[in-house]
């Protein structure tokens, strides 16, 4: 039975873990540009594409394969910035937030018509699909990777932000982006800096996803940067420990909620859990972490 | 002129614009083009639908169509042939395999329950502001389709409700939609309408002098969702045969790219928008199949609707993140240029006169 718990735990902890790496990214660029960033998901989807047509001429070592696909998704985050979300810098959220969402849509259906809609085969490493015994206990390796991946990228982020100038400078323009151009810092490279940090984010999470589902489609990164919208609004949107804790609880919530469940309403998971933290945020409006808004602040 | 009496007369325009297309197509169109206009006529009711609560409140909402959704479903359910339940939907839970509900028994139960849910959802919902709220717009939308996907007994799951009698005809989607246009108009220009667009540019001043922003918006979302219920009744009524992919994300993407590309700060932007799009929308389908051109055969290119929507949208927010029509309703900007000209006119016989 404590195995069972052991095994799920872990299960959770992972999940949990996919979901904070993504609300991470998409809480990074929020705090610095006000950008609801509906495209983050259909980075990994080009991350993934990359990785499919490395493999396709032929080069298969996980060593250069894997770190192709961040570097990918580290690309398609910047160029997004420049084409798309650079015009619109100073609109205000609504027109950002829709402006990403018609770069998702763009992105999907470039995919959709050069790879067609069939999911096509993108196999890992042969490692992260083995398993490590704990005691008793099969725990698969993804899991293990994942969850220790994703408190390293944490404990990275938080050095990164603490101790270099550009962290600081990051930090200073979520609360203020025009005294931190006063500073003589340039906006460009605070916001460019945030997209690249959020896509190699997505990255490191577009890993595991295909590694879990083994193939790449058009529209593989809409629901799990879902998830993470969700997870980042129950965390508190903007905040970076928000995102965190939002992502960690929403992977708690959703294998306890699979464990419990008996097999027939199964299925409504995913509605469940959201309605759940529907009911959170009626009591705490403005999520676990994140602080009340100004009153007469729109975002 | 009073005010109520400049909303009808704009509402009125924009219904007259609707009223045309509607009537040449009933007397020139075939039946394929009829269909088209249909369809036309259910997502301008949509996207005025959606107008009313994202162009007052000035939130982003994702979840309209879940609306169109359960209202189609519940029409779907009380008006389809008892006979044709007993294969379809045998195992329907509280009896309703038995039950066979008149016309307009089953759109009014329908209405009603829409309503109900959207009363439940919205109280909820004005809490957040901004993109919290946006976000659970979407989560809204999940919900639902989950739920409809997954209550097999009462939806067939996954698969499609057909024999849904077929009673929807144009004259009563032209009739909806010029409604639905004349109750938009009216609450934009409303006491109620003002108070919610005075909020949305300023919370705190508009909260300072009274206004109850809470139950405006409340109040905006519910009607938004019965217009949308509308929407969805016709749909079910015209189509016979309704999955849960109709109502997901691609009727999303379509009805926002409407709204966004015509303006979602006026219900002339919410019609402009929707002509304007579904033209562009059409001629893009037709390319997409793979059409043969001047004896020249263009390759199919699944995905080419898609990819106009999103250039369209992303296009539309860099170049005019106000869409086409921008703040004012098309007769203000009318009454506006043509005083504008007569004050130029006076202007140049006064400076004539002058010499």
């Amino acid at each position: 039975m404590s195995d069972y718990v052991l095994q799920q735990a872990f299960n959770a902890l992972s999940v949990g873990g996919e979901y904070a790496l993504l609300a991470l990214g998409l809480a990074i660029v929020f705090s610095v540009m006000h950008l609801v960033n509906f495209a983050h998901g259909d980075m990994i989807t080009v991350g993934g594409y990359a990785m499919f047509l490395l493999l396709l001429f032929g080069i298969r070592d996980p060593l250069l394969v894997l770190p192709f696909g961040v570097l990918a998704t580290v690309t398609a985050a910047l160029l997004l910035e420049r084409i798309a979300f650079k015009p619109v810098r100073n609109a205000s959220p609504t027109t950002g937030m829709l402006t990403a969402f018609g770069a998702s849509i763009f992105i999907q259906n470039v995919a959709l018509i050069l790879g067609g809609s069939r999911p096509k085969a993108v196999p890992t490493a042969d490692w992260m699909a083995s398993s490590i015994a704990i005691g008793a206990v099969h725990i698969p390796m993804v899991q293990v990777l994942e969850t220790i991946v994703t408190l390293a990228a944490i404990v990275g982020l938080v050095a990164l932000l603490r101790y270099t100038t550009v962290g600081l400078a990051m930090r200073a323009a979520a609360k203020d982006v025009p005294t931190v151009r006063l500073m003589g810092i340039k906006a460009d490279r605070v916001i460019l800096t945030a997209f690249a940090i959020s896509g190699f984010l997505a990255g490191l999470a577009g890993i595991f996803i295909l590694a879990r589902r083994g193939a790449v489609d058009p529209f593989m990164g809409f629901a799990p940067v879902l998830k993470a919208f969700v997870a980042a609004v129950l965390g508190g949107f903007g905040s970076l420990p928000g995102a965190v804790v939002g992502g960690f609880a929403l992977g708690i919530a959703e294998v306890t909620l699979q464990v419990i469940l008996p097999q027939e309403i199964a299925g409504f998971r995913d509605a469940i859990v959201f309605l759940l933290i529907g009911i959170v945020l009626v009591f705490r409006p403005q999520g676990i972490l994140g602080e009340r808004p100004d009153f007469g602040e729109k975002s | 002129m009073s005010n109520i009496t400049q909303s009808l007369k704009g509402a009125l325009l924009l219904g007259g614009i609707v009223v045309i297309i509607a009537v040449a197509a009933m007397l020139f169109a075939e039946p394929f083009y009829q269909r088209i206009v249909f369809i036309f006529l259910v997502n301008l009711i949509a996207v005025v639908g959606l107008q009313v609560f994202m162009g007052n409140a000035d939130i982003t909402n994702y979840g309209h169509i879940s609306f169109m959704g359960i209202a189609a479903y519940a029409v779907a359910i009380f008006a389809t042939p008892v006979v044709i339940k007993k294969t379809a939907l045998a195992n329907a839970p509280f009896g309703l395999a038995n039950i066979e509900l008149g016309l307009f028994a089953s759109i009014a139960i329908a209405l009603l329950l829409t309503v109900l849910i959207a009363f439940l959802v919205g109280t909820m919902l004005v809490r957040q502001s901004g993109t919290p709220a946006s976000i659970a717009t979407l989560a809204l939308l999940v919900i639902v389709h989950v739920v409809i996907m997954n209550w097999v007994d009462l939806t067939r799951g996954p698969r499609a409700i057909y024999g849904i009698p077929v009673k929807a005809t144009l004259g009563w989607a032209t009739f909806c939609a010029v409604l639905a246009i004349v109750v938009a108009r009216l609450f934009r220009d409303s006491k109620w309408g003002l108070q919610l667009r005075a909020a949305s540019e300023n919370i705190a001043a508009a909260g300072a002098m009274g206004v109850h922003i809470k139950r405006l918006r409340l109040a905006a979302w519910v009607l938004s969702g019965t217009i949308l219920g509308v929407a969805g009744i016709l749909f079910a009524l015209f189509v016979g045969t309704i999955s849960p992919k109709s109502f997901y994300f691609d009727l999303t993407f379509l009805t926002l790219a409407m709204l966004v590309v015509g303006g979602v700060y006026s219900v002339s932007g919410a019609v402009i928008g929707a002509i304007v799009v579904t033209l562009g929308f059409e001629i893009t389908r037709y390319l997409e199949n793979g059409p043969t051109l001047a004896s020249f055969k263009l390759p199919e290119m699944f995905g080419l609707t898609g990819l106009f929507l999103g250039f369209t949208i992303v296009m539309c927010m860099i170049l005019r993140p106000q869409g086409l029509i921008g703040h004012d309703e098309i007769d203000e900007i009318w009454d506006r240029r043509q005083r504008d000209r007569s004050r130029s006119n006076l202007e140049a016989t006064a400076s004539g006169a002058a010499k």
